[in-house]
């Protein structure tokens, strides 16, 4: 199976999108006559497989490198860098153009910034005197269709730039990849958001349409009706704590890149010994995974238990009795997805193994005890003592900003103490680490009371007797508690924010509600819950774009999902976000890096 | 200030990144480091964590000097008790307990782990 998923079955097509990129990368290369060199930025490399097969490429001619320390060995005259804008990219490249020089190579060097160029890194080429060898051009690649209703801005570390460092290039980035949306799919009449970076963010889209605007009368109806945006920093605890949809477990303890798993080999097959790395794409297009990716783990093994049986008695039936030929075609059908049948078993099966041990259910116990703050000593022990055993500093770290959050900080002596043993365990540098994170408002000082309580009971986040098999509210995710991030869309979609008020001024960043102006005339003034009117008529529901700035977790996109497959749902819901993350990667871009 | 902060962080990690040969130059740095945070109120917990750290630098250097292997440097103090442990040298593991007043409960922790390590049973028996 392809790890390019399909996209047409969505609740909006994405395949235009996807095109468009595919087409624009294409004629980067064919522009460039001959045989030549792609060197990508190996933060790219995922990410572009989602667009393009490798195949494709080849046959326009490109030899495929990764771009690293090493100069290019090969034989090609013409070499295409395709690079983000980072500066330590800039000066690889220009290691290598200097190694050919000094070696007397003459070669054509090309460099497609990708989404676009920045001066700074022109800069750092004109002081290592190559900027004038290089051919520059852009790759306006914004938005990558991970998913038929998931949108990645491919944006790692959006959250940690903005809140430690204050730096909002990727502000603009995603307003831009808004905007790009729009005019494939009209102006989305209709912007909340939530947050400080989602407010920057709704204001910049805002003067994009000003300055290049959509013309909305080529589409009467928009495709999508309202854009929700908010701030990953309203909601930190959700990521912190552990997934517990299928999905969500994969990603936790695989880790899920580009819609796809790197696992080893004897997970898949038990004969295979040679320890050799597999990738199993991981996707809609699975249809068995369509149908088990958002439901609760534990259900998902009763579904694949269920499946097995069934199969199994298909089979000997058809041993026993005389067939029919389209008996037996049925028979071949079913037989068709058993690849599918064992991929899952022998996933689950690897994920069962792992959360049946014992330190599994007990970092369950404490992330709900946590957010129950009901028992503040008990966790804080229990954080000493994983820092005491030296346990992965991620985990600890994860624990940390949860109880930090949820407390509105820690009292300045356990702050000092945990700090001490945390460089003490795991060594001074860890300093930066520490400092990003205070910064950010996630592990710091207390100050003032904590309104995690309130927030709680209002939003009605810990839900009593969660039926994980047939749930009623989006709480299964996580056995029991139900995203605030979550419950804020529900809200938003609902009933509009204006009865939440009192508890958005809780929640971190200002919030903001508005019609765009073209339709601001058309609708009247009061607009508090959306128009439901507007409706397409060829029974299509209206969508609601959700972007996550700052990154959303697979359990938060099985909720979404969840939330628009009720009845009486009058919005199919779509997902945009910086990133797909998980609690371990969030916090490791927080994670100074040294040296 | 904060200026005057990133700074400060910038050369940390510098200091942090070099080679070992460079054992000299690097605890200066990060002394001048904890002076320049200690100029600040605010910023008393990071220069005591940078006191400690050349402190710790220092340590590791005579040890590796003593037990002539470069294992050392740049481990955390829970890594180098549990290292002294595991050589069997336990003074040196007291010396740096009390150095750096390692709690009792950590303390019980890292020696369990380190004696698990070497499979001295005997000596997990005894304590």
């Amino acid at each position: 199976m392809s790890q390019i998923p399909n996209l047409q079955n969505g609740p909006i097509d994405f395949t235009p999108i996807r095109d468009q990129s595919h087409k624009e990368l294409i004629s980067i290369l064919k522009n460039i006559r001959g045989k030549k060199c792609l060197v990508l930025d190996p933060k790219l490399g995922g990410p572009l497989s989602l667009i393009v097969l490798t195949s494709v490429l080849k046959e326009h001619g490109a030899e495929l490198h990764h771009l690293n320390e090493d100069p290019i060995e090969s034989t090609c005259t013409k070499v295409v860098y395709l690079v983000q804008t980072q500066l330590h990219l800039m000066k690889l490249i220009a290691s290598h153009i200097r190694s050919d020089t000094s070696k007397g190579l003459q070669r054509e060097y090309f460099l497609y910034f990708v989404p676009r160029r920045a001066v700074a890194c022109e800069k750092l080429l004109e002081e290592e005197k190559v900027h004038n060898l290089i051919t520059i051009g852009e790759f306006p690649l914004y938005a990558i269709p991970v998913d038929e209703d998931i949108l990645s801005f491919e944006l790692d570390s959006s959250c940690k730039e903005f809140l430690t460092d204050g730096d909002t290039t990727s502000l603009w980035h995603i307003a831009k990849a808004i905007h790009k949306l729009e005019f494939a799919y009209g102006l989305i009449p209709n912007v909340r958001a939530k947050g400080k970076a989602s407010v920057r963010v709704a204001d910049m889209l805002n003067r994009m349409q000003d300055e290049e605007p959509v013309n909305s009368t080529d589409t009467d109806v928009p495709e999508i009706n309202t854009v929700i945006l908010i701030d990953r920093e309203v909601d930190m605890i959700t990521p912190m704590c552990c997934q517990l949809t299928y999905e969500g477990l994969l990603d936790e303890f695989l880790h899920i890149n580009n819609g796809a798993v790197e696992i080893d080999g004897s997970i898949m097959d038990a004969n295979e010994k040679d320890g050799k790395k597999k990738k199993v794409p991981l996707n809609s297009t699975d249809k068995l995974f369509r149908e088990t990716r958002d439901l609760n783990f534990e259900v998902v093994v009763q579904v694949l238990r269920q499946k097995a049986t069934s199969m199994k008695q298909d089979y000997t039936e058809m041993q026993s009795t005389n067939q029919t030929v389209s008996e037996l075609k049925d028979f071949v059908k079913k037989l068709n997805s058993l690849p599918e049948m064992t991929r899952h078993i022998n996933l689950a099966q690897h994920l069962s193994a792992l959360t049946s041990k014992p330190s599994f259910s007990g970092r369950l116990d404490m992330e709900q005890t946590i957010l129950e703050a009901e028992s503040y000593d008990i966790c804080f022990d229990h954080i000493e003592e994983m820092i005491h055993k030296q346990e992965p500093l991620v985990s600890v770290l994860r624990l940390l900003i949860l109880l930090s959050v949820t407390n509105a900080g820690l009292p300045k002596r356990n702050f000092d103490y945990i700090r001490r043993e945390i460089l003490h365990s795991y060594g001074f540098e860890h300093i930066a680490t520490l400092n990003n994170l205070e910064k950010a408002g996630l592990v710091k000082k207390q100050e003032g009371k904590s309104n995690w309580l309130t927030i709680k009971r209002a939003l009605q986040l810990i839900v009593e007797d969660t039926d994980t098999t047939n749930p009623k509210d989006v709480s299964y995710v996580f056995s029991g508690y139900a995203p605030l991030s979550i419950r804020l869309i529900q809200h938003a979609i609902r009933s509009g924010w204006r009865p939440l008020e009192e508890i958005l001024k809780l929640l971190p960043g200002t919030h903001t509600e508005s019609k765009r102006s073209a339709f601001a005339n058309a609708n009247g003034p009061s607009s508090d819950i959306l128009p439901g009117m507007d409706k397409p008529q060829d029974g299509r529901r209206s969508l609601v774009l959700v972007v996550f700035v700052g990154g959303v977790t697979f359990a938060e996109i099985s909720a979404l999902r969840f939330l628009s497959s009720q009845e009486g749902m009058a919005y199919d819901i779509i997902i945009g976000t910086t990133k797909i993350i998980n609690g371990n990667t969030l916090t490791e871009t927080f994670m100074g890096n040294m040296g | 200030l904060l200026w005057k902060e990133s700074w400060e962080m910038a050369k940390n990690p510098m200091a942090a990144g070099r080679g070992y040969s460079l054992h000299g130059p690097r605890i200066k740095l990060i002394e001048k480091a904890q002076n320049l945070f200690a100029e600040t109120k605010e910023h008393v917990f990071e220069s005591k964590a940078a006191e400690e750290h050349a402190k710790l630098l220092r340590i590791q250097h005579e040890l590796e000097v003593s037990t002539k292997q470069p294992i050392f440097v740049d481990s955390s103090i829970s890594d180098t008790i549990r290292t002294c442990i595991v050589l069997g040298n336990h003074r040196a593991a007291m010396k740096v307990k009390t150095e750096f007043k390692v709690s009792e409960k950590r303390w019980y922790w890292l020696k369990v782990f380190a004696l698990a390590t070497i499979r001295d049973w005997d000596a997990l028996e005894k304590f």
